[in-house]
């Protein structure tokens, strides 16, 4: 038997949108010859992984996925921006399942390239408006005492490029600017603390120590409850692109809060108004008035699996319809489905841990007749905040806002399985 | 080090030897932390691409605006006509002022003021070029070189103290942790400036000044009229337009404090060289800033610390706290719908394939979102 190669694997939409019709049409024939006489050679013949040996344990002292998921990667969007060191990529959401992304699919968005920073050469500073400003380093911050926390990260742009309407042909693009992974660290109230915030003390600055310096400003209200300084994610220490050692974790606040590569914390009585919440993240309505410091991100979900670059192939029959759903403001109390664009709708699945602020997974099982279907998720949070369709934003905000579209995502599944981005009325 | 650096790094020992080129003086390994400072441009080695300037393999002998596929200026182009082939002694020259060398290219570099630097970085590139290897020695940037001071380690680490506390003074705090900041290090750190004027330096400069640092240091990517370059962001322009269809967001028609350009221009620019501007070169490039979004109309305006503050941008009052939740839809708050919940079955009103801007979909077309 000769090894299939995993380049052999379509991993372009247009290998899924055109390859997929044959697939599909081979799979049925395939399903077709396993119920006929014809033994199966995979079966009755002896396979080469079944006889030679394979690799020892010093083959990959830090382990890669296998060979075969070589598609299941992080991509980008050229267009999008000027450069890539000033640019994001996004999670192959429609590969994924359960509610943790993998740390080395966490999509990337940077300012300025990724930082490089030796651990032993980090600082922290935590000054501004404090009893008295001081400087951790790595080894200071392992001393405070330690929490573990699932929570979601999403870019305030995430779904950014649908505002005006279907644009891009796969979830990974359209909603791939999120990850949920378990963060390590301490509680940033600890350092607060620490130094001792007078009472003036309204606003931090958070600042990264990258070549675009981020900045942000945080109500120190927000920074005193549930925000972590972190330094693993998923156990391991953070990746380079997620800025080790250090970053900061800001609970169902849109991402760019989470400042990578943090170095420094400033107290202060009032806002900076620095770019990234002046001229960027800010919400343009379509009266031309702007909202700023629009922080929490609003309950939303979308469905994975089928998606464009996740069509179906096993053709009518017993389907699995899977998704992931979110809310800034908590836990996901209830997830809708819809198989005819908004028409109707059956109540989902959820399955696995159902934490606060964190990815939450569901599953639609039914028997597809094969027929078309226009499918949606529609998420409930535990405030009973219900995600919007995308004609009721625009309504509400025009179509140039970019951030915090939370919309209910329509994908057109065909008769044959292959499934495109769309928008219904 | 790549294998291909040690390989070639072993190359020129011998080279060395025999002919004695001049950028071995230079330490490739020195020159790859040089190239950072290029790195936000220019890609070298395995898998290089074009990026903002062009690639940097086998640079050595190449004729200069000749790279497939990189859009150079017409006057580099018509450099590299005029005969000039990068080696050791041109580069060395060109990095040193690349607006002399070939005046009016695109390059928005100032040049490496520390012949040692140049001599590392061009060691750094010839590693990248088979012709280094081969071409005769080039005595310029050899003579600089050796004029150049005697390497010095770089960055002297402190070691990592283990209590957090090198020769400071503990935390007083209710664990004890970390150690008193002391203040030469918040003044290093503490670069933010906030609208009423906190955090900003001392310092003026003018229009015609900024003018003249803006087309040096900014227009590469954003213009010489601020009207921005590919997709790098327009910084003039676009007044009365955050209604329209397409509105155009600059600093005269969105960003409502002036504050955040001196900030942001002080903390993070020119792009892939941050910190490299003087207090009054960023007063000044902020000052033209202003006069091309025509908030200034004079050329000799001068902006300081002192005139700051009262500077407004004219859209400060278009900024609305987050109201969200008064949203209809939020509002209603109510139990959703189920069943029978539009009176005609749904119709397909929009497809992304129509417009076909998906990565890989073999198509070069741009989308017409945006993430920031």
């Amino acid at each position: 038997m000769s090894k299939k190669s995993p380049t052999d694997r379509a991993t372009t939409r247009r290998g899924f949108l055109g390859g997929g019709l044959a697939a599909a049409g081979g799979l049925a024939v395939a399903a077709g010859a396993a119920r006929a006489a014809q033994p199966d050679p995979l079966i009755t013949e002896i396979q080469d992984w079944n006889r030679y040996l394979g690799d020892g344990v010093d083959a990959a002292p830090y382990g890669v996925p296998s060979e075969f998921e070589a598609g299941v990667v992080r991509r980008n969007v050229p267009w999008l921006t000027a450069d890539a060191t000033a640019s994001v990529n996004f999670t192959p959401l429609h590969e994924l399942d359960g509610i943790i992304t993998p740390n080395g699919l966490c999509f990337e968005r940077h300012h300025g390239g990724v930082a490089i920073l030796d651990p032993a050469q980090y600082r922290l500073m935590v000054h501004g408006l404090v009893d008295t400003p001081l400087v951790f380093t790595m080894e200071d911050l392992m001393r405070f005492p330690r929490e573990n926390h699932a929570y979601f990260l999403e870019c305030a742009a995430n779904s950014g490029m649908e505002w005006r309407g279907s644009q891009l042909n796969g979830c990974q693009f359209t909603h791939g600017m999120v990850h949920n992974v378990i963060y390590s660290g301490v509680r940033l109230r600890h350092l607060l603390e620490e130094a001792g915030v007078k009472t003036n003390g309204k606003w931090l600055l958070a600042e990264g120590a990258d070549a675009s310096a981020m900045t942000r400003s945080i109500p120190l209200e927000k920074a005193l409850d549930d925000c972590l300084v972190a330094f693993k994610m998923n156990g391991e220490a953070l990746r380079p692109e997620q800025g080790y050692p250090v970053r900061l974790v800001v609970p169902g606040w849109e991402g760019n809060m989470w400042v990578k590569w943090l170095r420094r914390l400033e107290i202060g009585d009032q806002p900076w108004h620095h770019r990234e919440e002046t001229s960027k993240y800010t919400d343009l309505l379509g009266d031309g008035k702007a909202r700023r410091f629009t922080w929490t991100m609003d309950v939303k979900s979308v469905i994975t699996s089928p998606s464009p670059q996740k069509p179906i192939t096993h053709g009518k029959g017993r389907t699995v319809i899977s998704g992931l759903a979110w809310s800034g403001h908590g836990t996901i109390k209830r997830v809708d489905v819809s198989l005819d664009g908004g028409r109707n709708w059956q109540t989902a699945r959820i399955d696995g841990p159902s934490l606060s602020k964190s990815l939450h997974r569901f599953y639609y099982d039914f028997d597809w007749d094969g027929s078309e279907l226009l499918i949606q998720s529609r998420a409930m949070d535990e405030n009973g905040m219900v995600q919007p369709t995308k004609d009721e934003l625009r309504a509400a905000r025009g179509f140039n806002s970019i951030y915090h579209n939370n919309s209910i995502q329509t994908w057109y599944v065909q008769s044959n399985g292959v499934t495109e981005n769309v928008e219904v009325s | 080090m790549s294998k291909f650096l040690k390989a070639a790094a072993t190359a020129f020992s011998l080279v060395a030897f025999v002919a004695g080129p001049a950028y071995a003086e230079g330490d490739p390994a020195q020159g790859e932390k040089v190239f950072k400072k290029c790195k936000a441009c220019h890609m070298v080695g395995d898998k290089a691409t074009n990026r903002v300037g062009p690639h940097l393999n086998d640079v050595f002998g190449r004729t200069a605006g000749t790279v497939d596929g990189y859009k150079y200026s017409k006057h580099m182009i018509g450099a590299g006509d005029g005969g000039l082939v990068w080696d050791a002694a041109t580069l060395a020259s060109f990095l040193e002022k690349p607006k002399q060398l070939v005046p009016k290219n695109k390059m928005a570099f100032k040049g490496l003021k520390k012949a040692e630097d140049r001599a590392n970085v061009i060691a750094y590139l010839a590693s990248y070029s088979e012709a280094a290897s081969s071409a005769a020695a080039q005595p310029a940037a050899k003579a600089e070189a050796a004029d150049a001071p005697a390497a010095k380690p770089e960055g002297v680490q402190v070691a990592a103290a283990p209590s957090g506390t090198p020769g400071g003074t503990a935390s007083s705090g209710p664990m004890g942790l970390g150690r008193v900041a002391l203040p030469e290090e918040v003044t290093a750190w503490d670069i933010d400036v906030r609208p009423d004027g906190m955090g900003l330096p001392k310092g003026r400069g003018n229009v015609l000044d900024g003018e003249e640092v803006f087309v040096d240091q900014c227009a590469s990517c954003h213009g010489d009229f601020g009207e921005g370059r590919d997709r790098w962001p327009v910084l003039a322009g676009g007044l009365d337009t955050l209604a329209d269809d397409r509105p155009v967001k600059t600093i005269g028609s969105y960003w409502p404090y002036l504050s955040t350009v001196y900030d942001y221009i002080r903390r993070a620019m020119p792009f892939g060289n941050a910190r490299s501007l003087s207090d009054d070169d960023v007063y000044a490039i902020t000052a033209y800033l202003l006069y091309m979004n025509d908030i200034v109309d004079d050329d000799e305006f001068e902006l300081s610390h002192e005139n700051f503050a009262v500077t407004r941008l004219p859209n400060e009052e278009n900024f609305i706290p987050d109201n969200r939740m008064e949203e209809s839809h939020w509002v209603a708050n109510a139990e959703p719908c189920m069943s029978n919940c539009m009176p005609d079955p749904a119709t397909i009103t929009m497809r992304a394939r129509i417009l076909d801007v998906t990565p890989e979909s073999g198509d070069d077309d741009s989308g017409i979102g945006q993430i920031d």
